[in-house]
């Protein structure tokens, strides 16, 4: 089994600041790898390893993002790709995916591709849908536990808000992961060593036979700004019945309770 | 050329869900501002009655897929009945709710059409003739907004309690699309409902209970009580859900759900940036922390500086005597 893992570098904390020219800067906050991400990763091992099959991690992002394939293959994935071009700066959650979807299909003989369900910087939760359909694969999104995986079928457990759906597809197949699917891994020391000197190649647009014209331009994001300010709040003060009446009186007269 | 604004109806048990009563009025306003008509998609194996809801909530049409493919929500099946319809009738733009399966399903849809997807909208309005979309991200650090490209429908999965619903409304005229040949290459083997799930999103009050209570009993105990007199649900921050407290489904912020109820009251919260982005906004925030310097405070409606075990039990009391519950 092959099995692909998208992983998107994204900020520690969303503490980001808005520049002048309305991009969001991310700059002196860590990078780590996207909290759903690691779940994918970890999936894909487990199975991998069941299946003596490989594991090959892709991002697209700037060049810094090797250091999330590289803590991906301290994990124990098998090979990274890393795509990377100035042409995709702006590019949004269909187009990242359309770029993937070239890039898994360059690699070839892919069974299965894990992604997270949502990144939490942009939060769209579209890259793992368009994924599949720009790769022509079925999808299985929110998915909380893998039951089987064979080399043609997979059955999975979708948590959704208030059900939870037990799914059956064949494969190739797109797998979306939820937090708590599994117990992600920490790397060893000795792992992060092993692969500090591991070659990570990096593809630009041409190399997956796309150019810019492919990407599609479907979302602008004309403009950004921070959430508007709450109104100043009252503290309520007394001892604790004077407090709790107080308060309950406020909510029953602005009509909230 | 492209005209209509259309609402994806979701449906369950014959009904229509509140999310696309709301929608079907966020809709009216848009198409309205556009001046094209309002229309329904229903999808399903059994759509009957639906339409006349629909219409009802204000559509002027609905356009119809009924197979009995359309039984259980598949990406395949839905997307490829979307398609014939929005091919055959070519709509400005569609709306769908944005529940997990809506996602789902507008993630696929749009990248099936080549057409863009605003996910998880926050507002939507015409603004200058044009289509514009509101959204956060960033654990609504940053609020973006967003505008379309060329090609049509412009898509968008829009939050809660973005749209009022209308009463009322009269009539329409039913259209009927034939369901496409389709291999459906996923198998619902079944569908349950969550034992505790818990849909956050759809509450209108939630109480949320941090590490200031000290102990998984005290939040059994007092947190779940006062949601209940309130008419809400019990909700929770990262730091006991990871304790093992409470399940994950009950978390709030950036990591869990994001929530916007009229009401939000946080017990013994301290207000970490990641906690906020699920919660800021919510319509009225309470706060009850002991320390008055305390982060939440900052977003708070109301803010009381105690310690919960004293206040919280008080609070249930009073509330009860105020509301008869
Ligand atoms: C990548 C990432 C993602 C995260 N995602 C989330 C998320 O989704 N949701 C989330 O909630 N957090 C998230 N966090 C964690 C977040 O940073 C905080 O650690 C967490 O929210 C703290 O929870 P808390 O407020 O319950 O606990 P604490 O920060 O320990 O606060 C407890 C508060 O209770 C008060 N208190 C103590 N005793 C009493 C008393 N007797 N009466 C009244 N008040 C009392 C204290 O003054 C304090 O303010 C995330 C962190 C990271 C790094
Ligand atoms: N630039 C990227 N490179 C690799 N994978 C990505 C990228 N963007 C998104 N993904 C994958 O898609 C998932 C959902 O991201 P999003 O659609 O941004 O919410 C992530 O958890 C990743 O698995």
């Amino acid at each position: 089994m092959h099995a692909v893992v998208c992983v998107k570098q994204v900020p520690e904390q969303n503490s980001v600041k808005i520049t002048p020219d309305k991009k969001v800067d991310a700059s002196g906050i860590n990078p780590i790898i996207n909290l759903f991400d690691e779940y994918a990763i970890e999936e894909a091992l487990q199975w991998a390893e069941k299946s003596n099959g490989q594991v090959t991690v892709i991002s697209l992002g700037s060049d810094d993002a090797t250091d999330s394939l590289k803590k991906a293959l301290a994990m124990g994935a098998n090979e990274a790709v890393l795509i990377s071009d100035a042409a995709l700066a702006d590019v949004g959650a269909q187009g990242a995916a359309k770029v993937v979807a070239a890039a898994i299909k360059k690699l070839g003989n892919v069974d299965i591709v894990f992604c997270g369900k949502q990144s939490t910087d942009d939060e769209t939760g579209q890259f793992g849908p368009a994924l599949a359909r720009f790769l022509g694969w079925p999808q299985l999104t929110y998915v909380f536990k893998v039951h089987e995986l064979t080399a043609s079928s997979i059955v999975v457990d979708r948590a959704l808000e208030d059900t939870l759906e037990t799914v059956e597809s064949s494969l190739p197949v797109v797998v979306t992961a939820v937090k708590d699917l599994n117990e992600p891994r920490y790397p060893s020391l000795l792992k992060i060593r092993k692969v500090s000197k591991q070659p990570i190649p990096t593809w630009g647009l041409s190399d997956v036979g796309l150019s810019v014209g492919d990407l599609g331009g479907t979302i602008k994001i004309s403009d950004r700004v921070p959430p508007p300010p709450r109104p100043s709040g009252e503290m309520i003060s007394g001892d604790v019945q004077t407090q709790v009446k107080a308060l309950v009186q406020k909510l029953v007269e602005s009509q909230v309770l | 050329m492209a005209s209509g604004v259309w609402v994806l109806i979701e449906h369950k048990g014959g009904q229509l869900a509140a999310i696309s009563k709301e929608l079907l009025g966020k809709g009216k306003e848009l198409a309205d501002a556009l001046g094209q008509p309002l229309g329904a998609l229903v999808l399903g194996d059994s759509t009957g009655g639906l339409v006349e809801q629909a219409f009802a909530a204000g559509a002027a049409k609905a356009y119809v897929v009924e197979d009995a493919a359309l039984a259980n929500y598949t990406t395949d099946g839905y997307v490829a009945a979307a398609k014939a319809a929005i091919e055959a009738h070519q709509p400005e733009v569609l709306l769908t709710g944005s529940s997990l399966q809506m996602r789902d399903l507008t993630g696929a849809l749009a990248a099936e059409l080549g057409t863009g997807l605003a996910p998880d909208v926050t507002g939507i309005k015409v603004e200058g003739g044009s289509v514009q979309a509101m959204r956060p991200s960033h654990g609504a650090n940053v609020i973006n907004t967003l505008s379309f490209g060329e090609a049509r429908p412009m898509i968008a999965s829009v939050r809660r309690q973005v749209g009022q619903p209308i009463q009322g409304a009269g009539s329409g005229e039913v259209v009927k699309v034939a369901m496409p040949q389709v291999t459906i290459r996923t198998k619902v083997r079944k569908v349950e409902e969550r034992t505790g799930a818990v849909n956050l999103a759809d509450a209108m009050v939630i109480v949320s209970g941090g590490r200031g209570l000290g102990s998984p009993d005290n939040y059994t105990k007092l947190i779940p009580e006062l949601a209940r007199v309130m008419g809400g649900t019990h909700g929770a921050s990262r730091a006991i859900v990871d304790a093992g407290w409470i399940a994950y489904e009950r978390q709030v912020g950036q990591t869990g759900k994001t929530v916007a109820p009229k009401l939000y009251v946080a017990c013994g919260i301290s207000g970490a940036i990641q906690h906020l982005a699920g919660m800021r906004s919510s319509n009225t925030i309470v706060a009850i922390n002991k320390d008055a310097d305390a982060p939440i405070f900052k977003v708070a409606t109301y803010g009381i500086v105690g310690d919960v075990n004293e206040i919280l039990p008080a609070l249930t009391a009073e509330v009860q005597t105020k509301t008869g519950k």
